[in-house]
C-alpha cells in the first residue's frame, strides 16, 4: 500500500512535472515557430517503436528528477520521439487526469487438485501350526489315548505330565518346532518337573472335593457305556482305514452270528426251503420248511414268522399246509399275505389276519394249474397292477391274480428248442422287470425267457455248469450305474458263475467251494457283493472289489450242518441262513463291507471288464485246445 | 474487444492477453517433457516472451508476469491473487496450461498508468 502510495505521489508530481513542461513546450513553440512537428497528439499513441516503451519506462523507472525533466523536452525537441514522449503526457494531460477510483478486484484462484491414489490391499495370513509335542509313547497306546481323550485328566492316572490334543490320532504326522536338541528323557524330565509330589492328605482332599467328584461321576459314566457297548467306537468315516480290505484280525468281525431262530416243535427235523424278508416290516423273516420225516401226526408243509426285532425265541406266526413247502414269498403289496408254494404243486395263501394256521385260499390241483413241485414263486408288478408268478418242476410258467387263485390268470409252458421243457429250479426275475426274468433247471443249463411278448418263453440258454442249478440271483441294486444285465448262478457243480444275460459265456467262475452250492444271492446294497452257502456249512462272502479269486469273507457255522437256504435283509447288514435242520441263523455283516463306499460302482464296472478281458482270453485258450462237452 | 472504456485503447483486454500468453507458453515448453534441469530456462523464457509481446502492444500499462511450472506428480496446488486497483482500467489474466508431465500457470497483471 505504501508503494502504491509513492506512485501515486510519483504520478502527481509526474503529471505536474509534465504539466510545467507544457508551458515550456508552449513557451518553446512559441519561440521556434519552424518547429513542424505535428502536434498529432492522438496519433502518437498509435505507433509503436522499440525504444519508446523502453524510453517511457526508463522515465517512469527512474525516479523523476527535475533533472532529468528539462532534457525530456531537449529530447523531444530534437526526435519526434521526445513530441511523443511531450505528447504522451500532452496526452495524458489531454485527458483529464484521471480520477483513480481503486477498489478491490475479484481473487484469482488457481487450483490443481491433487491426484487421488487409490490403493487396494489384501492381506492373507498363513495358518500357524500349534506346536505338537513330542509323541514319546508307542503307537499302539494311542487308541487308548484316543478313547480317553474325553476324560482328559484320565491319563493323569496313568502318571504321564504332558497332555495330547484332541486332533492328535495315531495317523498325524508329528509335527514339531525347532527346538533346542534334547534327548527323549531329558524332555521327560523337564515335563514331569513341574509336577510336585502330592502328600497323602493332599490327594484325599483332592478325591473329596466336589469338581473331582462331580467329574468322575460323569466320566466314569461314560466309559462305562463305552466299555458295555459292542459298536464299534474306532469307526473312521474319512475311509483312511483301506476301505474294507482290514488286517486280517478284523476278519473274524466281518461276519458274526447275531442269533439263530429254532423252534422245538415247528422247525425241528425240517429242512429250510425258503427264507424271505417282509418289505413293510423289515424285522420279520418268513421260512418255510419241508416235512419232518420223523414224526407222523404232524403237517408236512411248515411257514414260520420270525421277528428279529425281540429277543424271543418262538415265531410271531405259524403257518401249516397238508404238502411241503418248497418256496415262500410274502407277498409284496399285501402286507398280511404269505404265499406258499408247495411239492404237491399246490399254492397257498395265508392270512395273518384271520386266526387260522391254515391256508385261507388254495390254488387247485389239476392239470391247469401246476402238478409238478412249486420251486419259484414271485410277486412282481407294481401296488396297482401285480401277479403271482409260478413256476414249476415241469417246466410250465402260471401267473395269478391274488385275489383269485382258483385260476391261474395266463400260463406258459417254457420249452427249450422244441418241446424240451425246463425242469426249473429256481428263477429270478430282472430288476424292474416284470416280463424278463431267468430260470436255473436241473439240466444245468440257464435260461432267460420272457413271459410275454414277440419273444414270450425261452429266448436263450447259458451252457456253462456241469450240475444241476441251485439257485439263481439278478442283479438289483440302485445306484449310477445300473448292473441289472449280471446275474449269479450255483450249482452242484460247486460254483458260483457270474454271468450276462447279452453273452453267452459266463463272465467269471467262483471255484472256491468244495461241495455243492446251495444257494447265491446279491447284497441288496453293494453292487459288488454277494453271499453264497454250500451244504457244508459253510458261509462266503465275495467282495469283487476286492477279490474274485477267495471270498472275502467265510465263515462255517458252528455244528457242520447243511446250509440251504440264505437271504440278505433290505438294509444290507443281515444275512438269514437256513439248514437242514430246521435251524436259521442271522449274521451280521460288518458295516465297512456292507455299506458301499462312493466309488463302489465306478470300481465294479472295471472289476467287469477285466473279468470280461479274462473271458474272452479263456475263450481263445479254449478253442485252440479244443473244449470239451460237459458231461452230463 | 473493449471491456472498459470505449474509445480508448488503454483498457487492459483480457482476451488479447490471453492468447499472448498461450502462444509464448507453447512456444517455450511446447511438446516437453518436465525436466528439472531445464525447468529454469522455461520459466524465464515464457516470462521474457509474454513481457515482450505485452510492451509491444504499447498501452500505457505496468504489466507484471509471473509463471508457475508444476510437476505432475499427484501433489495439489492452490494459489489465489487479489487487487486493489482500479477495476475500470486494471486488469488481469491467468492462463493454465498443462500436458503430461507438468502443469503451466501464468499471470498476467497489467495496471493502467
Amino acid at each position: 500500500m505504501a508503494d502504491r502510495k509513492a506512485e501515486l505521489e510519483r504520478k502527481k508530481a509526474r503529471l505536474e512535472q509534465m504539466r510545467r513542461e507544457r508551458k515550456e513546450k508552449e513557451l518553446s513553440k512559441t519561440r521556434n515557430v519552424g518547429d513542424d512537428s505535428k502536434t498529432s497528439v492522438k496519433s502518437s499513441g498509435s505507433d509503436a517503436s522499440g525504444a519508446e516503451p523502453d524510453d517511457i519506462l526508463r522515465e517512469f523507472g527512474i525516479s523523476p528528477a527535475p533533472e532529468g525533466s528539462p532534457a525530456t523536452p531537449k529530447k523531444a525537441a530534437a526526435q519526434s520521439q521526445a513530441v511523443k514522449e511531450v505528447e504522451v503526457p500532452t496526452s495524458v494531460s489531454h485527458t483529464t487526469p484521471r480520477k483513480v477510483r481503486l477498489s478491490v478486484a475479484k481473487v484469482n484462484e488457481t487450483s490443481i487438485p491433487p491426484r487421488e491414489n487409490v490403493s487396494y490391499s489384501k492381506e492373507t495370513q498363513t495358518i500357524i501350526a500349534d506346536p505338537v509335542d513330542k509323541d514319546d509313547d508307542d503307537n499302539d497306546l494311542d487308541f487308548i489315548e484316543n478313547l480317553e481323550g474325553s476324560s482328559s485328566h484320565a491319563h493323569q492316572f496313568r502318571g504321564h505330565g504332558h497332555s495330547h490334543g484332541h486332533g492328535h490320532t495315531h495317523k498325524m504326522p508329528h509335527v514339531e518346532m525347532v527346538a533346542p536338541a534334547t534327548t527323549s528323557e531329558e524332555q521327560n524330565k523337564e515335563h514331569k518337573k513341574p509336577v510336585p509330589e502330592l502328600s497323602e492328605e493332599e490327594k484325599k482332599q483332592i478325591l473329596m472335593s466336589e469338581g473331582f467328584q462331580k467329574f468322575f461321576d460323569h466320566s466314569s459314566r461314560i466309559v462305562e457305556r463305552a466299555l458295555a457297548e459292542e459298536v464299534d467306537i474306532f469307526a473312521d468315516y474319512s475311509g483312511k482305514d483301506s476301505g474294507g480290505k482290514d488286517d486280517e484280525a478284523m476278519a473274524g468281525e466281518r461276519l458274526k452270528v447275531n442269533r439263530d431262530f429254532y423252534d422245538d416243535k415247528w422247525s425241528k427235523h425240517r429242512i429250510i426251503t425258503s427264507l424271505d424278508w417282509s418289505a413293510q416290516h423289515p424285522e420279520l423273516l418268513l421260512s418255510s420248511y419241508g416235512s419232518n420225516e420223523d414224526a407222523t401226526n404232524v403237517p408236512d408243509g411248515v411257514a414260520l414268522i420270525w421277528n428279529i426285532k425281540y429277543k424271543k425265541d418262538t415265531p410271531e406266526y405259524v403257518f401249516h399246509c397238508q404238502s411241503p413247502v418248497m418256496s415262500s414269498c410274502f407277498a409284496k403289496f399285501h402286507p398280511n399275505l404269505v404265499l406258499g408254494g408247495t411239492y404237491s404243486g399246490q399254492i397257498v395263501l395265508w392270512d395273518n389276519r384271520v386266526n387260522k394256521r391254515t391256508p385261507v385260499q388254495r390254488t387247485p390241483l389239476s392239470a391247469s394249474a401246476h402238478t409238478h413241485p412249486v420251486y419259484c414263486i414271485t410277486v412282481v408288478g407294481t401296488q396297482n397292477a401285480h401277479n403271482l408268478i409260478s413256476v414249476s418242476n415241469d417246466g410250465k410258467l402260471c401267473s395269478w391274480s391274488l385275489d383269485m387263485l382258483s385260476q391261474p390268470q395266463d400260463s406258459m409252458e417254457l420249452q427249450h428248442k422244441q418241446s424240451k421243457s425246463v425242469a426249473a429250479t429256481c428263477s429270478s426275475f430282472l430288476s424292474g422287470d416284470a416280463n424278463n426274468f431267468i430260470v436255473g433247471s436241473e439240466e444245468c443249463l440257464v435260461y432267460s425267457a420272457s413271459r410275454h411278448g414277440s419273444k414270450a418263453g425261452i429266448n436263450e440258454a447259458y451252457d456253462a455248469h456241469q450240475g444241476p442249478i441251485t439257485a439263481i440271483d439278478t442283479h438289483r441294486v440302485p445306484g449310477q450305474i445300473d448292473f441289472s444285465p449280471y446275474f449269479l448262478s450255483s450249482s452242484f457243480d460247486w460254483t458260483v458263475k457270474l454271468w450276462s444275460i447279452k453273452e453267452q459265456k459266463y463272465l467269471c467262475s467262483f471255484e472256491d467251494n468244495s461241495d455243492y452250492v446251495s444257494d447265491v444271492q446279491w447284497s441288496p446294497t453293494n453292487p459288488a457283493l454277494f453271499s453264497s452257502v454250500d451244504i457244508m456249512g459253510r458261509l462266503d462272502l465275495w467282495h469283487l472289489n476286492h477279490e474274485t479269486e477267495v471270498p472275502t469273507a467265510s465263515v462255517v457255522v458252528d455244528t457242520n450242518v447243511a446250509l440251504n437256504k440264505l437271504r440278505w435283509h433290505q438294509t444290507g447288514h443281515h444275512i438269514g441262513v437256513g439248514d437242514d435242520m430246521g435251524r436259521i441263523y442271522i449274521y451280521d455283516v460288518a458295516e465297512n463291507i456292507a455299506n458301499p463306499k462312493a466309488d463302489e460302482w465306478s470300481k465294479f464296472v472295471r472289476t467287469l471288464q477285466e473279468m470280461k478281458q479274462q473271458a474272452t482270453e479263456r475263450e481263445e485258450d479254449s478253442t485252440l485246445l479244443g473244449s470239451a462237452a460237459p458231461i452230463r | 474487444m473493449d471491456d472498459f472504456q470505449s474509445g480508448e485503447e488503454t483498457a487492459f483486454v483480457v482476451d488479447e492477453v490471453t492468447n499472448i500468453i498461450k502462444e509464448a507458453v507453447e512456444g517455450s515448453i511446447g511438446g516437453n517433457a518436465y525436466q528439472h534441469n531445464k525447468v529454469n530456462q522455461w520459466t524465464s523464457s515464457v516470462v521474457e516472451q509474454c513481457l515482450n509481446q505485452l510492451t509491444k502492444l504499447s498501452k500505457p500499462f505496468k504489466y507484471i508476469v509471473t509463471c508457475v511450472i508444476m510437476q505432475k506428480n499427484g501433489a495439489g496446488l492452490h494459489t489465489a491473487s487479489s487487487c486493489y486497483w482500479d477495476n475500470q482500467t486494471d486488469g488481469s489474466c491467468t492462463v493454465r496450461w498443462e500436458n503430461k508431465t507438468m502443469y503451466c500457470i501464468v499471470s498476467v497483471f497489467g495496471l493502467a498508468i
